[in-house]
């Protein structure tokens, strides 16, 4: 059975134009292009994979994941924005993205992501993947808290990431298996997600991204 | 340097407010001064309106000076000495006048100073520390010395009842204040509602021409190509500088960073091969002369990306660490073999590999047929 997959943006050139390349590969059960109607889909469909616009009029993208975390668990979603700033990354993520993608990425690089997410995997782009370890790097004990720190392990994959390699050659650089790449990158998410909240406020501010 | 007029929190126009944030003093010093000058035949008026004139109007938030207390009292021994000066070259008006307006504008000036937290009421806060007592103390030292000036010497100048006196000031005061109070806030927000649609149309105009020189150049010149791959190129590249713009994440033009000048290396190479470039960065140093060498090496592996490898798109990765930077440019491409690197090809390695080694760092490529290419560029840097 394909996924079932829900797209939300408010550009409907842009949700008609991938619609039509993600046709093929997966079940699109709907869409919407704001904030309410997207909710209100999400909740009746309960679909597997939402693909998610970051910037909308009344709350954006972080506005539906978090109206529909409690009423649908399932569901997950992978960011898709032209921002490449940092904190609406950030952002996305914290609220419970699994993945993001900027709109300039290739069909078959978005179908690959989300069917990367859609079995529970983390979506890192080089540009997130570099976001990340700055965010972790740089300055010192920017985070204190052992959970959230990166292993050497981690860090390597990230750098990989950001150096432009599918998880595949990430795999077969370090001389590890595809599934341990997921595992290091869904572990990176999860320390993103979860890291203290006012030392990733610190270091957005030291970019002077907030 | 002209100094900036305050656009908020101000009295009249702003320019005692803006020069006491340029001095680093309290705004109500400022004005007690302008006052005090105002006693003698009017000159803190015109100062006041010169420098209106002067001054521009202050945009955005501008940072306060600070000043420690050796400056503060420099700055009014300044003022002090100008206003003796001008005693000494007997252009006072009447000692009595000068001396009241003084004395009664520093004094209130030092009882309203950091209006809230430096009050009267400090002299009763325990918590207050010894420096907010001491200044309220000395304002109203200064408040009853001017009362006491006034009505010892201009009382008896006019030969009138001083407490009478100060009672048909103080109404003809109140009944101005409640006359023409109306009137004067009604012109003031009347002003002020015309600067900000001042403000507002200078921002879409510059809005406007930007969008012109920019965004619909770019559509104009789109309409006119046939070639696909030039047309998304013209594409990416007005997102990419349209979004610098709203967003402000353009670098400043003087910003010597690494990252500054390997973006606008990338920037260059997608300009002439029309292959995307994947910038992400880490970290930055400012550019110096291994940098730059570094950035030029880098900017020669990637054009021999965009010649060579027939990759959709180049990633370029800049990272800094404890002891040095590291730049890597990637292609997914179709690679060679160390062994047989065409002669034109060799040259081109050569030179990245020579310019980074003459700066102290090493220059390692990586590739196989059908892997892709690594340029890996690393400098040691002491922290």
């Amino acid at each position: 059975m394909k996924p079932r997959v829900f797209l939300v943006d408010d550009h409907r050139l842009f949700l008609s134009g991938v619609k039509a390349e993600l046709a093929g590969a997966f079940e699109i059960v709907g869409d919407a292009s704001d904030v309410d109607t997207a909710i209100s889909g999400i909740r009746r469909l309960d679909p597997d994979v939402v693909l998610i616009d970051v910037h909308m009029p009344d709350g954006g993208g972080v506005a539906v994941i978090e109206a529909v975390t409690d009423t649908n668990p399932g569901v997950r979603f992978l960011a898709l924005s032209v921002s490449d700033k940092a904190e609406d990354v950030i952002a996305m993520i914290r609220a419970g993205a699994r993945g993001y993608v900027t709109k300039t990425i290739e069909p078959a690089e978005l179908a690959e992501a989300i069917q990367r997410v859609h079995d529970g995997d983390a979506v890192f782009s080089p540009r997130l993947a570099g976001f990340v370890l700055d965010a972790f790097a740089g300055g010192g004990p920017v985070v204190d808290d052992d959970l959230d720190q990166l292993t050497a392990r981690e860090k390597d994959v990230l750098r990989l990431i950001a150096r432009g390699f599918a998880y595949k050659q990430v795999a077969r650089k370090l001389d590890i298996s595809i599934k341990t790449v997921e595992t290091h990158v869904s572990s990176v998410l999860r320390k993103l997600q979860l890291s203290n909240r006012h030392e990733l406020a610190r270091w957005a501010s030291k970019r002077r991204i907030v | 340097m002209r100094f900036k007029r305050r656009s908020s929190d101000r009295m009249i126009a702003g320019v005692a407010g803006g020069l006491a944030d340029a001095l680093g003093v309290g705004a109500p010093f400022v004005r007690a001064a302008f006052l005090t000058l105002a006693s003698i035949w009017g000159l803190g008026l015109v100062l006041y309106v010169a420098l209106w004139l002067y001054a521009y109007e202050e945009v955005g938030d501008g940072e306060p000076k600070h000043l420690d207390s050796t400056q503060k009292a420099g700055l009014a021994m300044c003022f002090a000495g100008a206003m003796w000066c001008f005693e000494i070259l007997g252009w006072w008006p009447h000692p009595a006048l000068v001396i009241t307006v003084a004395t009664l504008a520093f004094g209130t000036a030092a009882l309203i100073d950091r209006a809230g937290s430096g009050t009267v009421a400090v002299l009763f806060d325990p918590g207050a520390g010894a420096a907010g007592r001491v200044r309220v103390a000395m304002g109203v030292l200064l408040v009853v010395v001017g009362v006491t000036v006034f009505a010892t010497t201009v009382g008896p100048l006019f030969e009138a009842n001083v407490v009478v006196m100060i009672s048909a000031i103080l109404i003809t005061a109140l009944g101005v204040a409640l006359g023409f109070g109306p009137m004067v806030r009604r012109l003031v927000a009347d002003l002020a509602r015309e600067r900000n649609e001042r403000i507002r149309q200078e921002e879409r105009a510059e809005m406007a021409a930007h969008l012109h020189d920019s965004v619909l150049q770019t559509l104009a010149l789109i309409q006119r190509t046939d070639d696909l791959s030039r047309i998304s190129m013209l594409a990416r590249h007005q997102e990419q500088e349209l979004r610098d713009w709203l967003f402000g994440t353009a670098p400043a033009p003087d910003a010597d960073l690494m990252s500054t000048a390997l973006r606008q290396a990338a920037r260059r190479v997608e300009d002439d091969y029309q292959v995307p470039v994947d910038v992400v960065v880490v970290g930055d140093r400012p550019l110096d002369d291994p940098g730059r060498s570094l950035v030029a090496a880098a900017s020669e592996a990637m054009v021999n990306a965009a010649k060579h490898s027939g990759a959709a798109r180049i990633s370029l990765y800049f990272e800094t660490e404890d002891d040095g930077v590291s730049i890597y440019v990637t292609d997914q491409g179709k690679g060679f073999d160390a062994g047989t690197i065409p002669l034109d090809r060799r040259g081109i390695a050569d030179s990245i590999v020579g310019r980074v080694r003459k700066v102290g760092g090493t220059a390692t490529i990586t590739s196989a047929p059908g892997e892709g290419t690594e340029v890996h560029l690393r400098l040691p840097v002491e922290a």
